[in-house]
This record gives C-alpha cells, sequence and structure tokens, in this order.
C-alpha cells in the first residue's frame, strides 16, 4: 500500500538533502586551502542552492513537523554563508559554529527521512485490505474498552 | 505494467529496452492484483523529471508518486538533467515549466539524446507554433489541465506509453555529419584516432556489407559501441578490423549506455595487436 502523504513528505525530505549536501560540498570546497580558485559557476551554483534553501526550508520543516527543532540552526547556516567567499573569510569560530549547525540540520533531516523509509516498507507489506482492517479492529477495541 | 513474482530477479528495464521479457503474459486485473497482493514485484520504470521548482510545483509529481511501478528522479535544471541522463539510465524524461522554456530545454536534451521518449507538460493553451516545434523534435505534449482527473490521465498515459515503447535507437532528428569518408582510404583506427585526439564527442556509424555499427565517444574517450549482438570492447574490436566500407560522425550525440570503461589508447595498442597477430596468422 502506498500513502500519498508519506510519498510527499519523502520527496520533499530528499529534496532537502540534496540541497544540504550540495551546500556542504561547496563549503567544504570553499574552506579547503588547497584549491585557492574559486570560480564565478561556484558562486552561482552556491547562490541557486542557497536560494532554494532560503525558500524552501520553512515550509519544508513544518510539513515534516520539525521546525521548532531545525529551523534556527538552519537560518544560521544559510545566514552565516553568505557565498564560498565569504565563507572563505569568516573566522575559526564562525567556521565551528556554521559546521556545527550544518551537522545538527542534516542529522535530522536524515534521521526524519529514514523514519519516513521505515513506515513506507511497513506500509509497502501491508495490502489495503490488511491496512483497512487493523484500522477498524483497533477502533472496535477502542470503543469496547471505553464502553467498559 | 507487467507484474512479476517477487521470487524471479527483478530488473531495471535498459533503455534500450533489451532486456524487456517478452513472452511474459500480461495477468488479467494486473491493478487488482497488485493491490492486494503485495508480495508481488513490479518492473519498474525509471522516469527523470526536470522541475526548476519542486517543492511548490508539485501537482505533476504528486500524481507520478502514487505510481509504485515508477520510479523517479527530479533534477531542477537542464545541466544536471543532461548529467543524470549520461550517469543512469532513464526510460523517458518529463519537463515541467513555462511552455516556451520547458520546450527550449526538451529541445536541447534531444539534441543529444536522440532515441529518448521526452514530454513537456504544457501549461495554458496550446500553440500551433509551439505544437510543430514538439512534432518536429518528436517531444510528446501533455496539457496540464485544472482537473487533477485529467493530468493524471494524460501522465498515466504517457508513462504506459513508456512501458510499452519497444526504445529502439532512432536516428538523429537533425544529424549534422560533421566527417564522412570510407574505409577504403582512412581505417576505423586511424579515423577514431584522430577524433579522440580531438576530444570529439559524438556518434560514429560505419556501414558495410557485414552490417551497420555504431561507435559513441565522449570527450576523446570510447563509451559505447554496438555491432549486432555485440557490445563494449568486442563490438570495438570487430569494427578495427574492417577495410570496406563508408562511416559518418553526428557531433553531440551522446549514449545514455556505456560498455567501455578503458582509455582509447590501450583500446587502440590491445586492438593493433590482435589485428597484428591476426595478420601473422593469415601470413602463416
Amino acid at each position: 500500500m502506498r500513502d500519498k502523504k508519506l510519498e510527499t513528505k519523502l520527496r520533499l525530505v530528499g529534496l532537502q538533502l540534496d540541497n544540504w549536501k550540495r551546500l556542504h560540498d561547496l563549503i567544504t570546497y570553499g574552506l579547503d586551502k588547497a584549491k585557492p580558485i574559486i570560480s564565478s559557476e561556484q558562486e552561482r551554483q552556491f547562490t541557486e542552492i542557497r536560494g532554494n534553501l532560503l525558500q524552501e526550508t520553512e515550509y519544508i520543516l513544518r510539513e515534516l513537523n520539525i521546525v521548532a527543532e531545525v529551523s534556527g540552526k538552519a537560518m544560521s547556516v544559510l545566514q552565516r554563508g553568505v557565498s564560498i567567499r565569504g565563507v572563505r573569510d569568516l573566522p575559526s569560530d564562525e567556521i565551528r559554529r556554521l559546521e556545527t549547525d550544518w551537522n545538527a540540520a542534516f542529522t535530522k533531516l536524515g534521521l526524519m527521512q529514514g523514519q519516513l523509509k521505515a513506515r513506507r516498507r511497513e506500509l509497502a507489506e501491508q495490502s489495503v485490505f490488511d491496512y483497512y482492517w487493523t484500522q477498524v479492529r483497533s477502533r472496535l477495541f477502542r470503543r469496547l474498552a471505553s464502553a467498559h | 505494467m507487467r507484474l512479476r513474482p517477487s521470487t524471479l530477479p527483478s530488473h531495471r528495464r535498459g533503455s534500450s529496452g533489451a532486456d524487456r521479457p517478452v513472452s511474459e503474459p500480461a495477468f488479467p486485473a494486473s491493478f487488482l492484483l497488485h493491490v492486494l497482493t503485495p508480495d508481488l514485484g513490479v518492473v519498474e520504470t525509471r522516469v527523470l523529471i526536470l522541475n526548476a521548482d519542486p517543492v511548490f510545483e508539485d501537482r505533476a509529481l504528486a500524481i507520478l508518486d502514487e505510481n509504485p511501478a515508477l520510479e523517479i528522479q527530479i533534477v531542477r535544471n537542464l545541466s544536471e538533467t543532461v548529467s543524470a541522463l549520461l550517469g543512469e539510465n532513464f526510460d523517458g524524461l518529463i519537463i515541467e515549466g513555462e511552455g516556451a522554456l520547458a520546450l527550449e530545454q526538451a529541445t536541447h536534451v534531444r539534441q543529444h539524446f536522440p532515441s529518448l521518449t521526452i514530454a513537456c507538460l504544457l501549461y495554458g493553451r496550446r500553440q500551433n507554433e509551439v505544437e510543430a516545434i514538439a512534432r518536429e523534435q518528436n517531444i510528446e505534449l501533455l496539457p496540464v489541465s485544472r482537473s487533477d482527473r485529467r493530468l493524471r490521465a494524460s501522465l498515466t498515459g504517457f508513462v504506459r506509453a513508456l512501458d510499452s515503447n519497444p526504445g529502439t535507437a532512432a536516428e538523429g532528428i537533425d544529424p549534422c555529419h560533421s566527417l564522412i569518408g570510407n574505409l577504403n582510404q582512412f581505417s576505423a583506427a586511424e579515423i577514431l584516432q584522430m577524433s579522440c585526439l580531438s576530444q570529439r564527442s559524438g556518434r560514429f556509424t560505419f556501414k558495410s556489407g557485414r552490417g551497420n555499427s555504431e561507435i559513441y565517444l565522449q570527450q576523446g574517450a570510447v563509451r559505447h559501441a554496438v555491432f549486432g549482438s555485440l557490445e563494449g570492447e568486442a563490438a570495438v574490436a570487430e569494427i578495427f578490423r574492417w577495410r570496406q566500407g563508408r562511416f559518418y560522425f553526428e557531433e553531440g550525440i551522446i549514449s545514455q549506455e556505456q560498455t567501455v570503461n578503458r582509455p582509447w589508447a590501450h583500446l587502440l595498442i590491445d586492438n593493433l595487436q590482435k589485428l597484428d597477430e591476426t595478420l601473422e596468422l593469415v601470413s602463416v
């Protein structure tokens, strides 16, 4: 069986994680002192990913019911990381904070994705008939329990 | 869509459709079977979706998500699309976005992937000009109406067509034969050496009495080769021996399949050695 809402959540969390990974790749590149050249194309990509995240993060976190936990950290990363050059010029304590916040947001989203996938797997093992029968049975038991 | 017992090894269908089970009978009432018996595995169709704003413009995505036999991958821009198509096999591409831009993107993709099934989701009224371009480029237009039922019907129709489409490689729509010649004058090895050195990307077609064969180059490296049932290095080795026939090169046509993984220099040395050995045998 497939749950529409679950599939939508999985799609959203997948898209969000994809953007966070790309942002991390570019931040890591910016912080790598062995790579002195930052191209305008890389800066363009950074701005595009940052733009997508600024637009979508709040909405997706709300859909996933984790807005209170992650929103602050996600916004902190996006506000500190203005551009690849900007990240390179940040003081070391700011860079550490940026990495910690990125890690917190990424970890929570990754956990969420895992939970949603596990739920999808559970549902896939059930047929529509099984699912509704379980629902009806649990409702009946609840009514019986409350009657007694 | 075909249903198969999960005990059988399921496989992904390649773009060529060569590994498709042909003689399998379709089960009656397959939909009901699928709903009531979750232990049946389904052969997956893979679709790439180009959507610049997949979070907020997700009507089509939500509909496609409902299909358990469909594996979708979402990309946001053209470069990601080409990269995904080069890296993996997809049965089709759906482009969602503003009419003219979506069609332009589809036309770009078509130039590089001539055999790929492409559809554009068209918002608003159909225009004759857009339809003419789409027909010329072999791009399917899927009208997006306000009604979800209609949109679902057109998307389901497209996915079903992907499943029933044998997916034979088509000739380029606008082939640019940047090099034409005869194998009597230049051997395949010489032509390939020249093209690889100049970092070319495109398709070589060799035509001789033995049949037709194709070698796909990508930035100076052989990516895919096919001759009859032969593929990869075996096909390259066969073409190396041809001394009669014609060839032409179409710039910019890239294969989705990759059957050759070794650098050109290795292939050249190995095949010339094999050729020498063959010639030695002839002289003996």
